[in-house]
C-alpha cells in the first residue's frame, strides 16, 4: 500500500510550503511566557480617573454604577455631537464634545438609558479655549446680595453639578492612545463576532444601601462629609493668650482648595493655588522684618480648605471664633478689623505690566483704607509697574469668595478680594483638571505677593507714618514662587520636592487639592491624624516663616514642652524642631453637622446664619474598588456554535468506537 | 488485563512527561526564542520529535520485557498467554498516556483564563480565538499519539520498516505544521491540516489493525 509514501510526500509539500510562508513572519513585539502574561495581555487595565457620587440635603450628583455589578459595554468613538447609540455603549468621548455631550444626555432620557459608561479622551487639550464644569455663577446661594444673574464664569456649563447614572471615567495620555485604537478595531469589526468592551467597576455604597441624600446616608453611615483642616497663623506669634491688650488683626486670607468634575484631577492652579502661593510668599517676605511687633496692628494669615464645596472652611472658622473654641484661643472676631483676601492672581499678566482688580463690598469707608493702601503699596512697587484698579462698579458685589461667609455674618465688614480679573473670570477653566501650571504665569503671583506683603505692611501700620526704608526693602522672592508652583501644581517634583521634604513626608508625590471627606475627631486637635499634604505643608510653612527662635533647642517630634511652642517638621527623618510661633490647624466641615456616637447628625438650618440654610452640606459615597478594565469578549452565538461542535465530536468519537470495535470482534470471531 | 492497561497508561504519560522534563533541561539556555525568524523553533521541533521518538523505542522495549514476564507467569499458573488484541490494548492504552499528557502539558493551564469573561485573540490568527486554537491543536495532537502508538507497536513487532518510518515522519510533520502558526493568518491553514494529519493517522490505524488481526485470524484458523 503506498500510504507509506504518502506522508513523506505530504511532509515534503508542507515544508516547501512553510519555506514560503515562513519569512513573512516577522518578530512579535510583547511574548508572553507564562498564563500570568496571558491574562495581563487578556485583560488590559487602563489608567484613568473617576468621577464619584457626591450627595446633598436633597439629592445627588456625580456618577456611579446604576446598581452593585460592574457594567459591560461594547466601546464606541463619539466624533460630532449628533452621533446616535444603538444599543447601550461605552462612549469613547473627545475632551470637546464634553460639555454638549453631558447636556445632552441630562436632557434625553432616552440617550441617558443608552450610555452604560464614558471613557473621556485626554489629548488635544491645545484646541480647547475654555472648559469649566461649573456654573455661570458658583455657589449663588451664598452671595451676599440679591442679584444672581451676574455671570462671573461664562466658559460655565454646569455639568458637574448633575446627577448621572452611569459611571465616568477621565483617560490619562497613553489610556487615550491606547483606546482610540480599540475603538478603531471595534468599527472595523463591525456587527461581527467579537467585541472590545469596558468594564467599569464604580460601584458606590450609596447606590447599594438605596441611600440618596446626605441625611439619610450619614445615617446609614454609606457615606462621609466632605471636609479638611484649614490653618492660621499670627506674625509676630501671640505671646499672651488672653483676648485682652491685644492689638486689632488684619486678616490675610485665601483658600487652599478646588474642584472638578473628576475627583483626583483637581489642581485649580489659578483657582485658586495661586492665592495660596501668593500668600506664602508674601509671608516669607514680612518674616524677614524686625520690627513687626511695633506695629499697631497685629498680622494674621489665614488659608482655608472646602471653600469650592459651600465655604466650609471660613464658615466653620467663624463658628470657632463664636464659640471661642481651642483652636483659636487668642483671638476673636471682634478683633478681626480688616480682611484681605487673595483670590485667583496667576493670570493677571494681560498687559505688559501685572494688573490686579480690587473688589470690596459696598462703598464703606473701612474698605476704602484698604484700597488705599493697596494703591500705596502698588505706587512703591514702581519700578515693577504692579497696577490695581478697583473692580467695575456694575458688579453685584464681590465675585464668589471666602470674604462672602465674612460678609454674611457681619455686614459691617471691611474686606476686599484681590483677582486677577474684573467683572468675569480671566480663568476660562475654572474648576476643571485643565487649570494646571500651563493656566498661570508665576510672575503674575509674585506680583500680587509684593503687592500684598506691601499693602499688609501699611495696613498694619494703621494711622502712623510708614517706615518708607522698611516698606521698600520688602522683597519677595521669585525662585520661592517657582519652587512651590512645582511643588503644589506638578508631579514632577510634585510633593517630592525639597521644599515640602524638609516639612512633611508626603503620603503621594501627585498633589491634589480636592478636599476629600473629614476623617478626623472633629473636635478638632492639634495633632490631626488625617490632615493631607497640602495642609500640612501649609502649616509647616507658616510655623516656620512666623516663628522665633525657641530657647531649648531640642528635637521633636510632636508636642512641644512650653506653651507657645509648636514642633515644626515633625514627620521628617530625624525629628523637627520646636519654635515659638502661633499656628494652629482649624477644623473645616460644615457647621450644620455634628458628630455624636460615632455617627454624624444633619443639625437643622439656624435662623442666626443665614449661610447655613443655603450650605448643602455635601458629602462623598463609600465605594470598595474602582476599576476600569478593557478586553474582548464573544459573540454569544459563536460560543455556543463551538460548543456544539465540541459536542458532537464527542459523540462521534463515542458512535465511531463502538462501530469500529464491533467490527473489529466481528473479524476476530469469524469462523 | 486491566492491570496491564492501566500500567500502559500511567508509564505512557509518566515516559512523555519525562522526555519533556528532559528536553526543556537541555534547552533552557536557548529560550526564551527572541528572534522572530522561524529556523530557531524547527531546530527545537527537530530535536524535540527525536528525542521523543527515542523515548517510544525505550518504551516499547521495556514493554516487551514486561510482556516476557507476565507470558513467563501466565505459563507457569497455566493462565493463556496475551492475545494479539491485549497487546494492541496495551499499546493503545501508552498511546492515550502519551497524548493526555500532552493535552494536559499545553492545555491544562489555559482552563482558568478560558472559564474567564474575555477571549484572546493572538496578532497573528486574528480571525481564531487563541484558547479554540490550543484545543484543536491538542485534539489533534492527542489523536495522533493515542493511534501512532498502536502503528509503532505493531511496526516494531512485524519489523516493518515502512510503518516503523510512518509514525516518526507524521509526529514530525505534524509538528513541523505548527510553524504555520507563526505566520500572520497561519493558523487558518495550519490546524486544520493537522487535523487531517490526524485523521489521516488514525486511517492508517485502522488499516494497520484490520490488516493485522485478519492475518493472525487466518493463521489461527489455518493451524
Amino acid at each position: 500500500m503506498a500510504a507509506g509514501s504518502v506522508a513523506p510526500r505530504l511532509a515534503a509539500v508542507v515544508c516547501v510550503a512553510l519555506a514560503v510562508l515562513a519569512p513573512a513572519a516577522s518578530g512579535d513585539g510583547a511574548t508572553l511566557e507564562s498564563v500570568p502574561d496571558l491574562v495581563k495581555a487578556m485583560y488590559l487595565n487602563i489608567e484613568s480617573f473617576p468621577c464619584v457620587r457626591l450627595l446633598n440635603l436633597s439629592g445627588e450628583i456625580g456618577c456611579s454604577n446604576p446598581g452593585s455589578e460592574k457594567i459591560i459595554a461594547p466601546i464606541v468613538r463619539f466624533r460630532n455631537n449628533s452621533d446616535q447609540l444603538v444599543q447601550p455603549s461605552t462612549v469613547l468621548l473627545p475632551l470637546d464634545q464634553m460639555p454638549d455631550f453631558f447636556l445632552r444626555v441630562s436632557n434625553d432620557p432616552e440617550l441617558h438609558q443608552k450610555v452604560a459608561g464614558v471613557l473621556v479622551e485626554s489629548n488635544g487639550v491645545n484646541s480647547l479655549q475654555e472648559f469649566s464644569p461649573d456654573r455661570k455663577f458658583p455657589q449663588d446661594a451664598f452671595a451676599p446680595y440679591s442679584n444672581l444673574s451676574h455671570d462671573w464664569n461664562p466658559a460655565g456649563s454646569g455639568i458637574m453639578w448633575n446627577r448621572y447614572d452611569f459611571p465616568v471615567f477621565l483617560l490619562s495620555e497613553e489610556s487615550t492612545q491606547t483606546l482610540r485604537k480599540v475603538s478603531e478595531k471595534n468599527e472595523k469589526s463591525g456587527n461581527g463576532y467579537k467585541a472590545n468592551v469596558g468594564e467599569f467597576d464604580l460601584v458606590m455604597q450609596t447606590t447599594k444601601t438605596h441611600t440618596h441624600d446626605s441625611a439619610s446616608c450619614l445615617k446609614e453611615q454609606s457615606c462621609l462629609p466632605l471636609g479638611g483642616h484649614s490653618v492660621w497663623a499670627s506674625l509676630p506669634p501671640i505671646k499672651n493668650e488672653s483676648t485682652e491688650h491685644q492689638k486689632p488683626i488684619i486678616l490675610a486670607i485665601t483658600s487652599q482648595d478646588s474642584a472638578s468634575f473628576f475627583r483626583d484631577r483637581s489642581l485649580g492652579a489659578d483657582s485658586s493655588i495661586s492665592g495660596l502661593i501668593a500668600l506664602l510668599t508674601a509671608v516669607d517676605a514680612l518674616s524677614h522684618l524686625h520690627d513687626l511687633s511695633n506695629l499697631k496692628k497685629q498680622l494674621m494669615f489665614a488659608v482655608f480648605n472646602g471653600e469650592a464645596w459651600g465655604y466650609l472652611g471660613s464658615r466653620k472658622f467663624l463658628q470657632e471664633l463664636d464659640e471661642g473654641a481651642d483652636s483659636v484661643n487668642g483671638i476673636s472676631s471682634l478683633m478681626i478689623d480688616q480682611v484681605l483676601e487673595i483670590g485667583s492672581v496667576g493670570k493677571a499678566l494681560i498687559e505688559e505690566y501685572p494688573s490686579f482688580y480690587a473688589h470690596a463690598e459696598g462703598n464703606s469707608s473701612a474698605s476704602k483704607k484698604i484700597l488705599d493702601a493697596l494703591q500705596s503699596a502698588s505706587k512703591s512697587l514702581g519700578s515693577d509697574n504692579v497696577k490695581v484698579k478697583e473692580a467695575a462698579s456694575s458688579n453685584p458685589g464681590v465675585p464668589p469668595s471666602s470674604l462672602m461667609s465674612f460678609i454674611r455674618k457681619n455686614t459691617s465688614t471691611s474686606g476686599v478680594v484681590l483677582e486677577d480679573f474684573d467683572s468675569h473670570f480671566s480663568n476660562r477653566f475654572y474648576h476643571s483638571y485643565l487649570d494646571s501650571p500651563a493656566n498661570i504665569n508665576s510672575s503674575s503671583i509674585a506680583a500680587a505677593a509684593a503687592l500684598v506683603a506691601r499693602s499688609l505692611y501699611i495696613l498694619a501700620s494703621a494711622d502712623s507714618p510708614v517706615n518708607l526704608m522698611t516698606l521698600n526693602n520688602i522683597r519677595v522672592n521669585v525662585s520661592l514662587v517657582e519652587e512651590i508652583i512645582g511643588c503644589l501644581l506638578t508631579c514632577n517634583p510634585g510633593l517630592s520636592c525639597g521644599l515640602v521634604k524638609s516639612f512633611i513626608s508626603p503620603s503621594n508625590s501627585c498633589p491634589s487639592h480636592y478636599v476629600g471627606v473629614f476623617l478626623d475627631s472633629p473636635s478638632g486637635t492639634q495633632f490631626p491624624s488625617y490632615a493631607d499634604d497640602t495642609s500640612r505643608f501649609v502649616w509647616n510653612f507658616l510655623a516656620d516663616r512666623t516663628s522665633t527662635l525657641a530657647g531649648n533647642k531640642s528635637s521633636c517630634t510632636g508636642k512641644c514642652s512650653d506653651e507657645g511652642e509648636v514642633c515644626v517638621g515633625a514627620e521628617v527623618e530625624g525629628g523637627g524642631r520646636c519654635v515659638v510661633s502661633t499656628t494652629r490647624y482649624v477644623p473645616a466641615y460644615s457647621t450644620r453637622l455634628k458628630f455624636e456616637d460615632n455617627v454624624w447628625h444633619v443639625l437643622p438650618a439656624n435662623s442666626s446664619d443665614p449661610m447655613s440654610a443655603a450650605d448643602p452640606v455635601w458629602t462623598e459615597s463609600y465605594w470598595n474598588t474602582i476599576g476600569l478594565r478593557v478586553y474582548v469578549v464573544q459573540d454569544t452565538t459563536y460560543d455556543w456554535l463551538v460548543l456544539v461542535a465540541g459536542f458532537s465530536i464527542t459523540a462521534a468519537s463515542y458512535c465511531a468506537v463502538h462501530v469500529g470495535g464491533s467490527y473489529l470482534s466481528k473479524i476476530t470471531k469469524r469462523d | 488485563m486491566h492491570v496491564g492497561f492501566r500500567a500502559s497508561m500511567t508509564l505512557g504519560t509518566l515516559f512523555w512527561l519525562i522526555s519533556l522534563i528532559i528536553l526543556s533541561g537541555i534547552w533552557r539556555g536557548f529560550l526564551p526564542i527572541t528572534s522572530g525568524a522561524w529556523w530557531p523553533y524547527a531546530i527545537l521541533i527537530l530535536t524535540s520529535v527525536a528525542l521523543q521518538e527515542g523515548t517510544r523505542l525505550v518504551f516499547w522495549r521495556l514493554y516487551k520485557k514486561l510482556e516476557e514476564m507476565l507470558d513467563s507467569f501466565a505459563d507457569r499458573i497455566s493462565k493463556p498467554r496475551l492475545s494479539l488484541t491485549d497487546k494492541m490494548l496495551i499499546s493503545l492504552a501508552g498511546g492515550l498516556g502519551h497524548g493526555v499528557a500532552h493535552a494536559v502539558f499545553f492545555c491544562l493551564s489555559l482552563l482558568t483564563p478560558a472559564f474567564g469573561r474575555a477571549t484572546f485573540y493572538v496578532e497573528r490568527c486574528s480571525k481564531m480565538p487563541f484558547f479554540l486554537a490550543s484545543a484543536l491543536i491538542a485534539l489533534g495532537f492527542l489523536v495522533i499519539h493515542t493511534f501512532s502508538m498502536i502503528i509503532a507497536f505493531n511496526a516494531y513487532d512485524e519489523r516493518k520498516k515502512s510503518d516503523q518510518i510512518f509514525v516518526p515522519i507524521v509526529h514530525l510533520t505534524a509538528a513541523v505544521m505548527t510553524l504555520a502558526n507563526l505566520a500572520p493568518g497561519g493558523c487558518l491553514i495550519g490546524t486544520p491540516l493537522l487535523l487531517v494529519m490526524a485523521a489521516l493517522t488514525l486511517l492508517y490505524c485502522w488499516r494497520v489493525v484490520c490488516r493485522r488481526l485478519t492475518e493472525h485470524h487466518h493463521r489461527q484458523l489455518s493451524n
